[in-house]
């Protein structure tokens, strides 16, 4: 791993698509520099470490991205989440959407708060934060179907995942089911519920979970096409 | 004439300084490399032999692939001779034409005249006039690696990268070497610590180019693998250290971080306060200035009106990030004003 | 949901009962059971210096009749928190301590409440609204002016005034409104005609009639609301003049009558004035000098008028007509929260399960954020927790 990315670091761009254990770059920045730390309680926990802080202080820094500020309501996967609704690269609409979707969740979930009698009311979660953590954690798919031709015929391979694509199609799927819905309601509004369904294991994305999940199960048969 | 005999008997083969593999070459039609050195012999030569003349030597015939060389080698020295005097006297010719001091004339100098009295409008470099010290244009040669019998300088010569293996062998010798120490240290009771290892987060492995130019000869891809990867092996070893010299031959150091980092000094304005004008901020097309004033109380600033006149909240918060640390909040004021942008973006 | 504010306000006054006749002896001990930042007091007369930068809330049954014109965060916010909580703060004071103090024998007096985008003035005019109702003033509250004139879709000629525009289902709206938050004042308060009003050949309004009966008319008879509306200034005016009722004007968005040009387009679809709109003259007639017995609050705002967008201030924003009518008058800037103000309505989003976690840093971050504007910080504070 550590060589093949040496190589790519000292062969230029022209040989890469020759190399067979290429890894391909997104990056302006070359692989040895190191992704910033903006985050307060991480820096002070690198402080702590001294051969961390040895290393970050003698490998060049990435820039820190406009959208990632150490305060405190700054949330790394929500960030993302927002990336994933942007089209077109208008982020100021993407991020006016996310803040009314869980403007909408606080209040779904504040109703209901109101409406359940005083004893079950300290279970209802009210934080929008939470919600969206547990709803994509519920999302998370562990295997996906790959096409895979052998003889001639594609076959579809359930294959496990990275914890990366899995987040992401998580929250894709999300986003795809709500944006499907049409145009009759607010993608805000839309969104609110999704997330809130999820988040109870309800709903449409669940349902997408389980129908690729059982997909999987029923190719158990082809698995082995993985190496074959 | 020559003529090639085969014995077996090693008494007649020195006797009559045959070599077998003249008739080996004949039979099977191999080429001949031009620094190997075949003993192939002629009918003077026998006779030179059985007669038992002294001083063979001196009168020894040189081979024609060995006098090609060293005609080669001759020619080259002197193209080399010719033209560093030919740059030496130029240099000073140059100097005169530009007016400045023929004895203080650097490099530097001489690619600023060039360019000046050979403007080129090409963009590849190494299209452009240049006139550069020979020894760094053309390719140093290495001098001869045999001496007059034929007889390679370096041990590991046959192995077509002499320098490349004799740094392999160094680091197997090495590993011995760490290996005895070691063994010394644990006879002793002491167990090799942290501080006996070599500390390598400082310093990074060179690449391929710097490594061929240490050498002075090419190698291939796998060869540079191995041979980090024999590095990381000898690095790795508990009592590292003792190696360290050969080590950082290999290594180059890393910067750190702070050392070229500017600190601005702020400027105190007419209230006493301090104060950091940093001008041609940009962003995109649009240019400004930021002013950070020292003891205030988070007061922000943008093109005189405060911070609402940016509708998207990422904005506001990257205009906040200046004093994100702790209680820099209560204590720093900021004014930014946007100088000119030529497209709608807004100058945060 | 309004069982459940109800309730909870009958709690509180019980509680504040209960105290009262435990302590008699001894002074007035600070009811504790309420938060610090909250106040029980909820008649707004009542409301002085010492409540500042602290929110009163505003009975339920007021809460439903005013629901329908409010600004829309605001009536998002009355439906989560289950109430309306409104911070008490010095504009509003103010305005009521010269009500309080106003001598109604003479001529009106005009209150302009002006103020950047956001800072509370629709808000503080809540306050006032309440405080009419309270004091069993007739309050003629117009919510926003400019809904009538930027969005129009029932623009008809009128059929009373034949060179002016009608916006008949508006002002029927509008006349629902009236007579719902004034209903106290009209069951009470003896209100009758003073004229014969002709609205047709066979329809007649005439003298000695009750107002509320004025008001059905216009609401069962869309053609001519906008002619009883006339007709209900009138007859204000001139009880309030004879001293049979004291009427308060309060219009958001005053500008939008004295502005160039509105959205409202006529059978030439080109776009009318507000002198050819028939409720302008009705409403610019109602902050006139010429009667007495009443008071004029009115606020002025960028959003209100479709040009004049440079500043803030009432002179440029009423115009030269506007300024000449409403000259001499007096004029009350709204700001931006304070910082105790910010702190109370922070506390009191905590209290409402809006805002959970925030800490110092967070709290001065939103600080500097929203520049404490009030709008600013209701939006930056919607998606967190």
């Amino acid at each position: 791993m550590f060589i093949g990315r040496k190589f790519n670091s000292l062969i230029l761009s022209s040989l890469r698509c020759n190399l067979e254990n290429s890894f391909q770059f997104y990056s302006v920045f070359p692989p040895n520099y190191i992704k910033p730390i903006y985050k307060k309680d991480e820096q002070e926990a690198l402080y702590q470490e001294e051969t961390e802080l040895k290393q970050f202080s003698h490998s060049p820094v990435q820039p820190a991205k406009t959208n990632n500020t150490c305060s405190e309501f700054h949330d790394e996967l929500i960030r993302k989440f927002t990336n994933y609704i942007m089209r077109k690269g208008d982020k100021k609409m993407a991020r006016k959407i996310l803040d009314e979707t869980f403007e909408n969740i606080k209040i779904k979930k504040l109703n209901e708060y109101y409406n359940t009698p005083p004893e079950y009311r300290e279970n209802i979660i009210l934080d929008p934060k939470v919600i969206f953590y547990q709803a994509v954690e519920n999302c998370t798919p562990v295997l996906e179907l790959q096409k895979i031709s052998r003889g001639g015929i594609a076959y579809q391979v359930p294959i496990p995942m990275n914890e990366n694509r899995a987040q992401f199609l998580s929250m894709n799927w999300i986003i795809r089911t709500a944006q499907n819905k049409g145009n009759a309601e607010k993608l805000s509004d839309v969104l609110a519920k999704e997330i809130i369904d999820a988040a109870k294991n309800q709903g449409r994305v669940i349902k997408k979970k389980y129908d690729l999940h059982k997909q999987c199960e029923a190719n158990r048969a082809y698995a082995h096409y993985r190496w074959l | 004439m020559t003529v090639l005999i085969f014995t077996r008997f090693t008494k007649m083969r020195n006797l009559m300084n045959i070599d077998n593999f003249g008739t080996v070459r004949g039979l099977l039609n191999i080429i001949q490399r031009s620094d190997v050195i075949s003993k192939s012999y002629s009918t003077d030569a026998i006779q030179q032999i059985i007669s038992d003349k002294p001083d063979k030597f001196s009168e020894r015939k040189i081979n024609k692939a060995m006098k090609v060389y060293l005609e080669r080698s001759r020619e080259y020295k002197q193209f080399m001779e010719k033209q560093i005097a030919e740059y030496n006297i130029g240099k000073r010719h140059l100097a005169k034409i530009m007016g400045e001091d023929p004895d203080n004339f650097t490099e530097a100098d001489i690619d600023r005249a060039i360019t000046y009295l050979f403007p080129s409008g090409l963009y590849d470099k190494q299209a452009k006039p240049m006139m550069i010290d020979p020894t760094k244009m053309y390719e140093t040669r290495k001098e001869a690696e045999f001496d007059e019998a034929g007889r390679p300088h370096h041990f590991l010569f046959y192995t077509l990268n002499p320098n490349y293996y004799e740094v392999l062998h160094e680091i197997v010798g090495s590993l011995n070497r760490l290996d005895k120490i070691e063994d010394q240290m644990l006879a002793k009771k002491i167990q090799p610590s942290s501080q006996d290892k070599l500390d390598i987060v400082e310093s990074q492995w060179i690449g391929k180019p710097e490594l061929e130019k240490i050498l002075g000869e090419e190698i291939k891809d796998k060869d540079f693998e191995y041979f980090i990867k024999s590095m990381d092996r000898l690095i790795q070893h508990p009592v590292s250290k003792h190696a360290e010299s050969f080590i950082m031959k290999f290594r180059k150091k890393l910067l750190f971080i702070n050392q070229h980092l500017v600190v601005p000094k702020p400027e105190y304005d007419s209230d006493n306060r301090p104060f950091i004008l940093v001008e041609k901020c940009a962003r995109k097309n649009a240019r400004g200035q930021v002013k950070v004033i020292g003891n205030g109380s988070g007061k922000i600033t943008i093109n005189g009106q405060d911070i609402t006149s940016f509708n998207d909240i990422q904005c506001r918060e990257q205009s906040l990030r200046s004093q994100s640390r702790d209680n820099a909040y209560k204590k720093l004021d900021s004014s930014s004003v946007l100088i000119e942008s030529s497209d709608r973006t807004t100058g945060s | 949901m309004m069982s459940y504010t109800y309730s909870l306000f009958s709690r509180m006054c019980l509680r504040n009962g209960r105290r009262t006749i435990i302590t008699a002896a001894t002074k007035d001990v600070p009811d504790t059971n309420i938060p610090w930042f909250r106040i029980s007091e909820s008649n707004p007369a009542e409301l002085d210096e010492n409540c500042l930068t602290r929110i009163y809330t505003i009975p339920s049954d007021i809460t439903a009749s005013l629901m329908s014109n409010m600004t829309l965060e605001l009536r998002k916010q009355t439906e989560v928190f289950r109430e309306l909580g409104i911070l008490v703060r010095r504009p509003s004071v103010e305005i009521i301590s010269y009500l309080e103090q106003t001598d109604f024998t003479k001529s009106i007096n005009k209150y302009i409440l002006y103020g950047i985008q956001g800072a509370g003035k629709t808000t503080s005019l809540l306050q006032l609204i309440h405080y009419g109702i309270v004091k069993r003033y007739f309050v003629l509250h117009l919510p926003w002016v400019q809904t009538w004139f930027r969005y129009p879709r029932d623009a008809v000629v009128s059929p009373l005034e034949p060179d002016k525009i009608d916006l008949p289902e508006s002002a029927t709206k509008w006349l629902k409104y009236i007579k719902e938050i004034n209903k106290v004042a009209l069951s009470q308060l003896d209100l009758k005609t003073t004229k014969e009003y002709t609205w047709s050949q066979r329809e007649i309004t005439k003298s000695g009639e009750s107002l509320s009966n004025l008001i059905e008319f216009g609401i069962q008879r869309n053609k001519f609301a906008c002619g009883v509306i006339n007709a209900l200034v009138d007859e204000l005016k001139m009880a309030s003049t004879a001293a049979k009722c004291r009427t308060l004007v309060i219009i958001d968005g005053f500008n939008a009558f004295t502005s160039s040009i509105t959205h409202v387009k006529d059978e030439n679809h080109a776009y009318v004035p507000p002198e050819r709109i028939s409720i302008t003259s009705t409403f610019l007639s109602s902050v006139d000098y010429n009667w007495c017995n009443g008071a004029a609050i009115l606020t002025v705002d960028k959003k209100a008028n479709k040009d004049r967008k440079d500043s803030d201030y009432p002179t440029y924003l009423l115009g030269k007509k506007g300024f000449e009518l409403l000259d001499p008058f007096l004029p009350i800037c709204v700001e931006n929260y304070s910082l105790d103000e910010f702190k109370t309505i922070l506390e009191y989003y905590k209290d409402r399960k809006w805002i959970k976690n925030i800490s110092d840093k967070g709290q001065r971050e939103l600080e500097l954020l929203s520049n404490k504007n009030p709008y600013q910080l209701w939006a930056l504070c919607k998606p967190l927790y």
